[in-house]
């Protein structure tokens, strides 16, 4: 076959087939007007390599047929683009960091899994990025290809533009920055984080909480799974958890708690940061929360660990197990059952503690914000 | 100054003209490879598959019509402007002469 019906065979291959005989004849008839002028110049027949030349100056049989087709030239077009990148790098921060999130409740839980639990996080860090990657693409390709305008690609409002810092990096880093100084080195002066002004608490911190809020909420309503919490495999094998009674006496207590909790961080945010209204809100939030920790504190009994016939109790509480089991849980050794349900009795015993003294230094911080700051 | 930015820029300048160029090109019947040597001869060099394509475009908007016809011992495709083309040309040119004029006006 010769080399210009070779070449206009691969285009064809690429071509709808109810244009391909039109549009092949019309390349046919292009190919041949070059060649024969080259020849005319040259005044001899082309050799294979001149004319391979000419194909080549015409084009790769891929991007000619491409330039042929209907529809879009690209999977997402310069206009959907800015979209699915930002889709992209917030839902990619997102999964990071419910990765984190899943990955400190692992480590919580079954500290000898330390480097299992890291491989699942990355696991599930990459096998979730590829998915929503591949989702947004789909979505974005079929929007183009059908060319689909939703209403909020025209239609959008300034009001409703605070969620897109969701995916610049440093307003998370600066939401997680514990001082005030951190917050206006990692930000540029005058930034504003979550549509509030770096230099003000509140908003970043009620976003923050809203998120962990709400998947704690939907793990306790039974809607998400964490299977690290209700099984973890220690040196001497699977060890089964099961919760103690407390937990279910305190079940629509804990839930209300949430959910009051996630109803203050959205009036935050709606607010555009924290004031007088949310400081009041949050006082009998902190109360609340120090009664609950308190009655988890004071039943002592929170989880039972079996591992075949053995079984063991996750204990702590008032009677003077903080000081003396953590030192004690320290010093084990080896990972057998017992001493994995010491060392997460003491552990739990200490967050609670702290729990309750974070809590009630809350109360004093915005009893004092409300005396010092006058209302808007 | 940057040859490379500068080499995009011009290819970007002069994209939005080709359309306008092809259409006035095709006041009077061409086949593509006449068409593109007419086009060159006037300093408006322009791939073939770029052209091509263009040409398909515009005769699917109704711009322009095409017939078969044989010349030269081989069938070719001649193009001209159709009556929509004609007045798509005229409301462009007009467009083309006051984006010049301010132009002109700026540098």
């Amino acid at each position: 076959m010769d080399i210009i019906e070779r070449y206009l065979e691969a285009v064809a291959a690429q071509l709808p087939t109810e244009d391909r005989e039109d549009i092949v004849a019309e390349l046919r008839d292009l190919i041949l007007s070059r060649v024969e002028a080259r020849e005319e110049e040259l005044g001899r027949a082309l050799s294979d390599e001149e004319k391979e030349a000419i194909l080549h100056e015409i084009g790769h049989p891929l991007i000619v047929a491409a330039r042929y087709r209907k529809g879009p030239d690209s999977l997402i077009g310069p206009e959907l683009f800015p979209y699915w990148l930002f889709g992209a790098k917030a839902g990619l921060i997102v999964i990071a960091a419910v990765q984190a999130l899943g990955l400190l409740i692992s480590v919580l839980g079954a500290p000898a899994d330390f480097g299992r639990a890291i491989s699942q996080a990355f696991h599930g860090f990459f096998s979730g990025g590829l998915t929503l990657l591949g989702a947004l693409t789909l979505a974005g390709a079929i929007m183009e290809h059908y060319d689909i305008k939703p209403k909020w690609l025209t239609k959008w409002r300034v009001r409703d533009l605070s969620a897109f810092g969701l995916a610049d990096p440093a307003k998370w880093g600066a939401s997680l920055a514990g001082t005030e100084k951190a917050k206006s080195e990692w930000l540029p002066k005058g930034a504003r984080v979550w549509g509030v002004r770096a230099e003000t608490r509140g908003a970043a911190d009620a976003l923050w909480s809203l998120i962990f809020s709400g998947i704690f909420l939907l793990w306790w309503m039974g809607v998400i799974r964490f299977d690290a919490l209700s099984q973890f495999t220690l040196r001497s094998g699977e060890v089964a958890v099961a919760a103690a009674p407390i937990w279910s006496t305190l079940y629509g207590v804990i839930l209300a708690l949430v959910t009051a909790g996630m109803v203050v961080d959205a009036v935050t945010i709606a607010r555009g940061g924290a004031d007088r209204v949310t400081w009041t809100l949050r006082i009998p939030l902190a109360a609340a929360a120090i009664w609950l920790a308190w009655r988890l504190f004071d039943a002592g009994w929170w989880f039972t660990l079996t591992q075949g016939e053995q079984v063991a109790k996750v204990m702590g509480g008032p009677a003077n197990r903080i000081g003396t089991e953590l030192l004690r849980a320290l010093h084990l050794e080896g990972r057998g059952l017992e001493e994995t349900a010491v060392t997460l009795g003491a552990v739990l015993s200490w967050v609670l503690v702290i729990a309750m003294v974070g809590y009630g230094v809350s109360i004093v911080q915005n009893l004092w914000r409300i005396a010092t700051t006058r209302a808007r | 100054m940057d040859r490379e930015l500068f080499e995009t820029m011009r290819l970007e300048l002069r994209r939005g003209t080709l359309v306008l160029a092809v259409l006035a090109c095709l006041r009077t019947e061409r086949y593509g490879y006449t068409l593109r040597q007419a086009l060159a001869a006037d300093g408006l060099e322009m791939e073939e598959s770029t052209l091509y394509p263009l040409l398909r475009r515009l005769e699917g908007q109704g711009l322009l019509t095409s017939e078969w016809r044989e010349e030269e011992k081989r069938k070719k495709r001649f193009y001209v402007l159709s009556p929509g083309g004609e007045a798509m040309l005229a409301a462009l040119t007009e467009e083309w002469r006051g984006i010049n004029a301010s132009l002109e006006r700026l540098l």
